[in-house]
């Protein structure tokens, strides 16, 4: 079964003639993005070089990039410090588990928009884009208070839970412009052969929408993972700390071993980055096409 | 079984409903609820008497706020055009028949996967007044070194690029949907009737990049004027609150003064600003938000 | 192809789980296992050592038990969030440090347990020095012990100061402070060495108050015709005693001591970045123990803050330590308090204090029968103990924290230029307001 729709956004990419800047030259062109590139990789490529020197080579000068003396000795310490690597521990359960409940959930929810024409449908969507407007920050403190009445402060449900209103408003809209891409008339054969919604979307939708799912599920994950100010307040016991959390808490306020924190920087950049690097192509096409529907 | 079906879509919404309402809108609401009464450090565990606007009165009388209000226009600002500006760039660059287009792409984006905790460290660590590369740099070529963070008038701006790194790829990849739905035959008709570069940016594509645009920067703007995080990491406000932006200064009235009446206020002014400036732009650009 | 990507992801996540989850903590299942929580403020060696220490005891005295202490050690300002929002949101937690400036605050706010009968019971608070104690009082309960305590005092490196020929008595006075400042400047730039130590952390205002406090000012004072408590405390920081403390700090900048925005708790004044420091007394927990004995060769120290003039003004310094509080929240109350008494008792508190460089609350550790190993242990001991009787503490009502940041504000606009007195008006104004006036 072919996805004709999908194949026809792809080939724009390849033999696209677009508008030109006037500096069209292309060794130009290359200058620009080897420098933008440069200033991209800079600061990460700076701090992987500091992970592996010593906490005083870290900060003397003159600073070298490839450092004298190197050593494992930062990686080591984040390691098998008991703390760190359960807070470890649990930024991965959290992360995985937000991601499957809302791809999930996003995934039933996309599909209303896309496929159902309903009472309200118009007013829904737009207070969900309207969510965005809310600073995260703002509902703290009541859902604090909301947790601790309710038990489920310095639980990873509770952080699985509100990490929900990160990702939802983000991953519906995908989901739903995913779904719009897929033909009617495949779902409408299935549906006069006897087949229920539910039916229909477990065999038909969902298989043809796996790299709108990749992506949702790419997106939940970095959102997630890389998620701090939250569970700083709502799980900030030893056991349901998160790996953010407490390397945002390793650090003193009066003095940073800089030695430690590159190498607990560069442990938490891993699992994104190899995320990414499996699912480049979708990432990119599908946080793409998201957009074009929209 | 013919009601169920019409309730269906209903029924796929439900869990994304129930989920939003409990964990955002109805804390909302207890915001509100807050920012009406007197709820401190001191009261906290207590009563919370009903105050009315007092709240409101109290930011509004309090310089730091409007402080806080000149920093956020600098900050959202200078953040949102250096953003939108390299964004563009690099979408359009990117966008030329270029090897490797993919390749940059992945790279591009590597800023936005990080955390906002591996950013600000990384940046603070890179401008460090002493042992950063930045300043060895400069005063290898001669130059005196520069107080990045302890200078009130440029920490904002080591804090602007930090955020425009951070920030960067999401416009980006937002714009390069925008140019790849752009159909190419419009230009080779515009080739063909001899516009040069020039006027096939200015007459096709920006036109076409319009919706993309807007709702760019209406996300962009909105997402800088709420965010706080590397305000808070590398700098904490200082020097002289030079970095304590709108959202900052709610988060250190609730945290550490612990006054989260006037936090909670100060929250709802930040709503009322998001609202305010999509709007703003909305009838900039002249659209109506039509829905399919 | 999706589908295989998705694999490979599947297989690395659980890969990556397997490699991280046997370092994850196995709770020992024996007897009755209780887990104390607590929050304490950095650095963290002192309450490894306290705690290691201290829990050892307890178990023994409790064989039916097992007794662990989970305890998170927190930068400063984060200790002071997660001990508000775990209280308000009613969370547990056995034993918290406190500043001694919060204790007011929250003990107004209702978070810390009541302890005077328990230290009735206990009966040892005629130990105590009696500024110690009461700085743990509040309307007559006792709501924190105040564990250690420390002074601040002015250290030197003997060879630089020979270096630039300056005698250490140029330093007690505010006229010789400057001037020295300027030939240590001289003198020491090219090797990169700063002369004065000028704080412009967050604690700041601590660093101020002396200077304050010796010319005759102080920073709250009770005053009739408050709104709604007829009584009660008004800033007078910005008295003419303010203003001429703050010029002093202002005469420091001019004379080209940059503030330090940083603060490495007197390991810049160990690594002889600094020639002199005004720093507190842990500033001896920096240099390697071993260095201990001959520390007194290569550092000097005067017991004092600099003072107007040489004659007849005495000098004053910042008391500062911490208190050990229980929470309302804790749900075992009687071990806590159990807990916090074994960490107070000599035979467990010296040891962390012969590391750290910490002055005791105890006049048993002071000057009793304790002290002999201090003395002998701790450069400047005797002199160090003899500043407490000197020393203030800061108030203990419920708004201080947020005075000291309108104060703290105010020296980062004096340090950037601005007139003494206009940044210590402005001050007292907002401070006036936060009091309630």
């Amino acid at each position: 079964m072919e996805n004709g729709y999908i194949m026809k956004k792809k080939r724009t990419s390849s033999v696209f003639v677009s508008s030109k800047w006037f500096f069209a030259e292309k060794p130009v062109i290359y200058i620009l993005l080897f420098t933008y590139l440069f200033l991209t990789l800079l600061p990460l490529v700076w701090v992987l070089s500091t992970s592996f020197k010593s906490n005083e080579e870290a900060i003397s000068l003159p600073p070298q990039f490839i450092p004298t003396n190197p050593t494992f000795d930062n990686y080591l310490f984040v390691l098998t410090e008991p703390h760190i690597m359960h807070s470890l521990f649990n930024s991965f359960l959290v992360s995985i588990g937000s991601t499957i409940l809302s791809v999930a959930i996003s995934a039933l929810g996309g599909y209303a928009f896309a496929r159902f024409h309903f009472k309200g449908k118009n007013i829904l969507l737009s207070v969900i884009l309207g969510l965005f407007m809310i600073p995260v920050l703002i509902n703290i403190i009541p859902l604090y208070i909301m947790f601790s009445q309710i038990g489920l402060l310095n639980s990873l449900i509770g952080l699985i839970l509100t990490f929900q209103i990160l990702i939802i408003p983000l991953n519906i809209f995908l989901l739903k412009s995913y779904f719009e891409t897929i033909p009617r008339e495949l779902e409408e054969a299935a549906l006069i052969d006897g087949c229920s919604t539910l039916g229909v979307l477990r065999r038909i939708t969902i298989p043809l929408s796996m790299p709108g799912f990749a992506i949702a599920a790419v997106l939940a994950f970095r959102f997630s993972w890389n998620e701090f100010i939250l569970p700083i307040v709502l799980a900030n016991k030893p056991d349901s700390i998160v790996f953010q959390v407490a390397l945002y808490e390793f650090v003193s306020l009066y003095s940073i071993e800089w030695g430690y924190l590159t190498a607990g920087i560069n442990i938490a950049i891993i699992p994104i980055l190899v995320l990414m690097l499996i699912f480049q192509k979708q990432m990119i096409s599908g946080l793409t096409l998201g957009a074009i529907r929209h | 079984m013919l009601i169920l079906k019409s309730f269906e879509p209903y029924l796929f919404l439900l869990p994304s409903i129930i989920i939003l309402f409990v964990f955002l809108f109805i804390p909302l609401i207890w915001n509100v609820y807050i920012s009406l009464h007197d709820v401190s450090i001191l009261t906290i565990i207590k009563e919370w008497n009903f105050v009315g606007f007092k709240n409101f009165y109290n930011i509004f009388s309090d310089y730091n706020f409007y402080n806080s209000l000149k920093v956020t226009l600098v900050f959202v600002c200078g953040s949102v055009l250096l953003q939108f500006g390299f964004g563009l760039l690099i979408a359009l660059l990117l966008n030329q028949q270029i090897r490797a287009s993919g390749l940059f792409r992945t790279l591009f984006i590597i800023p936005w996967t990080v955390s906002t905790v591996i950013t600000g460290f990384s940046f603070k660590f890179l401008f460090d007044d002493s042992f950063g590369i930045i300043n060895y740099v400069i005063e290898k070529v001669g130059l005196e070194s520069i107080g990045w963070f302890s200078d009130p008038n440029l920490a904002i701006w080591i804090v602007i690029v930090a955020n425009t790194w951070y920030g960067a790829p999401f416009t980006i990849l937002f714009l390069t949907a925008g140019l790849l739905s752009i159909n190419p035959t419009l230009y080779e008709a515009a080739i063909i009737d001899g516009a040069t570069k020039f006027r096939r940016f200015f007459y096709i594509t920006l036109p076409l990049l319009k919706s993309f645009i807007l709702t760019n920067l209406i996300l962009v703007t909105v997402w800088t004027i709420n965010f706080f995080d590397l305000q808070l990491i590398m700098t904490n406000g200082g020097p002289l609150s030079s970095t304590t932006t709108l959202s900052l200064y709610m988060y250190k009235q609730a945290f550490e003064f612990g006054y989260f009446s006037e936090g909670a206020a100060v929250g709802i002014l930040l709503i009322i600003m998001n609202i305010a400036v999509a709007l703003v732009y909305l009838k900039l650009f002249d659209v109506r938000n039509k829905k399919t | 192809m999706a589908k295989l990507k998705i694999l490979i992801t599947v297989s690395f996540a659980i890969l990556f789980l397997f490699f991280i989850s046997p370092m994850k903590l196995i709770p020992i299942i024996a007897q009755e296992e209780i887990t104390l929580t607590a929050i304490f403020a950095e650095p963290k060696e002192r309450w490894d050592v306290l705690l290691e220490n201290a829990t050892k005891i307890l178990n023994e005295r409790h064989p039916d038990k097992t007794i662990k202490i989970d305890y998170r050690v927190l930068p400063y300002s984060d200790t002071r969030t997660q001990i508000l929002t775990a209280m308000a949101g009613k969370t547990p937690i056995d034993l918290i440090s406190l500043d001694q400036i919060w204790l007011g605050e929250f003990a107004e706010a209702g978070f810390l347990s009541d302890l005077t009968s328990n230290t009735q019971k206990w009966n040892k608070s005629s130990d105590w020095y009696v500024q110690n104690w009461e700085g743990g009082l509040y309307n007559d309960q006792v709501k924190g012990i105040w564990a250690w305590t420390d002074v601040r005092a002015l250290w030197y490196w003997k060879d630089l100061l020979d270096k630039a020929e300056i005698n250490p008595d140029e330093l007690e006075n505010w006229d010789g402070y400057i001037s020295a400042s300027n030939k240590l400047n001289q003198f020491l730039q090219k090797d990169g060495i700063q002369g004065m130590h000028l704080v412009g952390a967050a604690h700041s205002p601590d660093m101020w108050y002396p200077y304050l406090w010796m010319i005759g000012g102080e920073i709250l004072e009770k005053r009739d015709g408050h709104p709604t408590k007829q009584n009660y405390w008004y800033p007078t920081y910005n008295s003419d005693f303010g203003v001429r403390a703050l010029q002093f700090l202002k005469d420091q900048v001019d004379a080209g001591t940059k503030p330090q925005i940083n603060h490495y708790w007197g390991q810049e004044f160990a690594d002889k970045k600094f020639a002199i420091m005004l720093e507190g007394s842990w500033l001896l927990g920096q240099f390697d123990k071993n260095e201990w004995d001959t520390l007194k060769e290569k550092i000097g120290m005067i017991p004092m803050f600099p003072v107007p003039n040489s004659s007849n003004t005495n000098t004053s310094t910042l008391m500062g330590g911490w208190l050990l509080s229980i929470p309302e929240t804790s749900q075992n109350k009687d071990l806590s308090w159990e807990l916090l008494t074994i960490m107070v008792e000599p035979n467990v508190l010296i040891p962390m204090l012969l590391q750290q460089g910490y002055l005791p609350t105890q006049k048993s550790i002071g000057e009793g029968e304790y002290s002999a190993k201090l003395k002998s242990t701790i450069p400047y001991y005797e002199e160090l103990v003899s500043l407490i009787s000197l020393g203030k503490g800061r108030p203990n009502i419920p708004e201080y924290p947020i005075v000291a940041e309108h104060i703290r504000n105010a020296i980062e606009q004096v340090y950037n230029g601005m007139d003494p007195k206009q940044a210590l008006d402005e001050a007292s104004k907002q401070s006036a307001k936060a009091l309630g006036w």
